[in-house]
């Protein structure tokens, strides 16, 4: 009985918890054991290994001006490209800096490499032929574009922010060279320097430009791609386009024209410390320079008055010309000029064996200068012309030619004229630095130089105008 | 006599049936109706958020009768340290009670990080969701300030330009380890569509498996009660229960974050307001005004 009563009561006790705990609680919810990412086993990604070795090649012996285009809107500071200025440096080279674009044709005329940095104004016609013919006398272009250079205008309108980058203005210039700029960035989530835009390129095109390259590390990069040239630098399968996230093994970081002389670059970034030690880039800055100086530049008369190699030349009276005041006059009035150019003209008494000459002489010499002329197939008979193959009769008076003869030790610039007199006149036409007055035709060109003493002497005087009587009046209306 | 019969048999019955009924129903009482904690994160994650955020989870962690938490978020995300300094927290309540996420506008970003340190999650179909990575500012090329004295290269700036880079792609991969872990086999996406950085609708993100069901807060609360096996629950904001406890009115409050970068003119622009490195959304870059 006793044992019942406790039992009750302890129903009774129970019955409100349980009732309470069952309304409330439906069971027992077990948690599982919850992870965090290790933290501390996380490390910094580290840097690619850099190529010191590469850093301390030198060549001493390439000379040449490099020109960096200023006049499209370039966005780069003269620090962010030093790596390679100091390497072209290194190498005996100069470095210009164009910063009107009306002297772009005269300073082509004479610069090894033209360098256009990040452009965002486009390139006009004109300037694009210039720089087609400078290429294709051997002049080398390099065009460095980079995804993180572009502009931001805000719409006139809707004050709306619109970002414009750099290839479109770099594609007006590219696209005469078969070389295309993809208004994109690469990016590699998976084979990266660090950063998914870091984008590190392995395979690489059998080119003198990559040579001794194994990895290359570019940031922030345009793609870039070309028909007919040749793609340098390929990345990984990885390594995608922002245009469409897709990988296109027919675009890669920097291509080079089919002729060889333009290279068309996707990133800037890599020039800039501590980028330009990265991987092998110090490497490829390198090739770079070497690129920008080595190029085998044909010069012509289109180049006056830079056709010599090196900018020193030696003037040379043949025989038959005398150091009158007229001709002392206008022989230095052509040494301040060429002086203001940049090179140095001295005179000698003999033509020199080696080293830049400037020869100086009439028609009627002809033992000194016949070997000069025999490649150019010109015959001078006394008459009043002279001859030259494929151009055709001259008349002597009044004309000046110009012949330039090119070897391995020198460049030879001979000027032949009718008398002591027209050659004065020519070298005032020398002197002035310009051969417009001129029909050029590569390496040789005749000059109108005015009228020269014996002028007219069996020519003719012009004879009187002859009324004819006989002719009608104009009618009248 | 009989009336003595009778009343000790209703004194038995008080004694034996009543009184423990009595005491049973008091015992009873004390039991505590379960509670659904409700966590609002309207904001970007900065310290002023994360504290709050933090009282309140140890709130949740605290009080016994809070037996599930619901994360209701719509924020971009917010500085590195902040969100961490969260999720610790957060790994704490899971250890112990159900945690799950109601994404109303947003969890991009830092959201996301602590929305993957949940046990489901909840969008609407047009919630924003992910973002998944880190954004920051470089600092300067260093150089020397005539008039700023210190003692090393790198007290001024902080750190070099390039290991400041290399140390946000560190903070990625925790980012990415935090999503594993939290998201395990739900996963359907790949790493690198993971680490895209792409921010996804409801719609995507479930499909994705970067959330578990399309629905909306009381959805969570639901899915929460379920998940702490409770029932007949009462919903609390317990950011209004912590300050209703201290004796401040919730609704006279007035947030002091500064998070965000202002215009002259009030206007509240999405940059942050200090440059760092974020776990942030930032829908307008490069276009920094």
């Amino acid at each position: 009985m006793k044992k019942s009563l406790y039992q009750i009561a302890l129903a009774a006790f129970l019955l409100p918890i349980l009732a309470r705990g069952i309304f409330y609680y439906r069971g027992f919810a077990a948690r599982p054991s919850i992870s965090t990412p290790d933290y501390a086993a996380l490390q910094i990604a580290p840097a690619p290994l850099k190529t010191p070795a590469a850093e301390a090649k030198n060549n001493a012996a390439m000379e040449g001006i490099i020109l960096f285009d200023e006049t499209h809107g370039n966005q780069f500071t003269p620090s962010e490209i030093s790596a390679l200025t100091e390497a072209i440096a290194a190498r005996g080279g100069a470095v210009e800096f164009l910063t009107d674009s009306s002297s772009l044709e005269y300073k082509l005329k004479y610069a090894r490499a033209f360098v256009v940095v990040s452009p965002s104004a486009p390139f006009y016609d004109a300037e694009t032929r210039l720089i087609q013919n400078f290429t294709a006398q051997g002049g080398r272009l390099l065009v460095f574009t980079d995804a993180t250079r572009g502009s931001v205008y805000e719409d006139y309108i809707s004050g709306i922010p619109k970002y414009y980058s750099d290839a479109p203005a770099a594609n007006t210039l590219l696209t005469a060279f078969d070389i295309s700029v993809n208004d994109d960035y690469l990016y590699d989530l998976q084979h990266n320097d660090s950063n998914f835009r870091n984008v590190l390129f392995d395979e690489f095109a059998k080119a003198e430009l990559v040579f001794g390259i194994k990895q290359a590390a570019f940031y922030g990069a345009h793609s870039l791609a070309t028909t007919s040239g040749t793609l340098l630098l390929q990345s990984a399968e990885s390594t995608r386009s922002s245009i469409d996230d897709e990988h296109h093994p027919q675009s890669g970081g920097a291509a080079l024209s089919a002729d060889g002389n333009t290279l068309a670059l996707g990133d800037l970034t890599f020039l800039s410390s501590p980028y330009n030690k990265m991987a092998d880039n110090a490497a490829l800055i390198q090739n770079i320079a070497d690129f920008t100086l080595n190029g085998e530049r044909h010069i012509s008369l289109k180049n006056f008055p830079f056709v010599f190699e090196k900018p020193e030349a030696q003037v040379y009276l043949a025989s038959d010309v005398t150091f009158s005041t007229e001709v002392i006059g206008a022989l230095g009035e052509a040494q301040s000029a060429f002086a203001a150019d940049g090179i140095a003209l001295t005179v000698g008494d003999k033509i020199p064996n080696e080293g830049n000459a400037i020869i100086l002489a009439t028609f009627d010499q002809n033992d000194e200068i016949a070997p000069y002329l025999k490649p150019f197939e010109v015959t001078l008979d006394g008459g009043e012309f002279f001859k030259i193959s494929k151009f055709g009769s001259v008349g002597r008076y009044g004309s000046g030619l110009l012949l330039l003869q090119q070897s391995k030790t020198g460049n030879t610039l001979l000027m032949l004229a009718n008398s002591s007199e027209d050659l004065v006149a020519f070298i005032g036409v020398i002197a002035s630095g310009s051969l417009d007055a001129c029909v050029l035709q590569e390496n040789f060109g005749v000059c109108s130089v005015g009228y020269g003493g014996e002028y007219g002497q069996s020519e003719e005087a012009t004879p009187e105008p002859v009324l004819d009587s006989t002719a009608d009046a104009t009618p009248q209306g | 006599m009989d009336a003595k019969i009778k009343w000790e048999q209703i004194r038995v019955w008080l004694l034996w049936l009543a009184l423990p009924l009595l005491l049973g129903l008091l015992a009873a009482a004390a039991i505590p109706r379960p509670v659904i904690g409700i966590i609002y994160l309207y904001d970007a994650i900065d310290s002023y958020a994360a504290d709050n955020m933090i009282v309140q989870i140890d709130y949740a962690i605290e009080n016994p009768e809070v037996r599930a938490v619901v994360l209701a978020f719509d924020s971009p995300g917010g500085t590195v340290v902040d969100t961490e300094a969260v999720y610790f927290e957060l790994s704490q309540l899971r250890a112990k009670k159900p945690v799950v996420v109601a994404v109303n506008g947003m969890a991009a970003s830092g959201a996301y990080y602590l929305s993957a340190n949940s046990d489901y999650i909840y969008a609407k179909p047009t919630s924003l969701v992910g973002n998944i990575g880190v954004i920051g500012y470089l600092p300067p090329t260093p150089f020397v300030i005539e008039d700023v004295i210190s003692t090393g290269p790198y007290k001024l700036w902080g750190a070099p330009r390039d290991s400041d880079m290399r140390q946000i792609d560190m903070i990625k991969e925790a980012f990415y380890q935090a999503v594993q872990l939290g998201r395990g086999d739900k996963l359907k996406i790949e790493r690198d569509e993971i680490l895209s950085g792409q921010i996804w609708s409801g719609i995507d993100a479930t499909r994705m498996g970067i959330a578990d069901e399309l629905g909306g807060e009381s959805d969570a609360i639901k899915k929460a009660a379920e998940l702490a096996h409770v029932s007949n629950y009462k919903v609390e904001n317990l950011y209004v229960s912590i300050l209703e406890s201290l004796g401040i009115d919730p609704y006279t409050y007035v947030s002091a974050s500064t998070f965000f970068l202002k215009t002259p003119e009030g206007a509240t622009l999405p940059y942050p307001s200090k440059a760092g490195i974020y776990l942030l959304y930032i829908p307008q870059l490069p276009f920094q005004p």
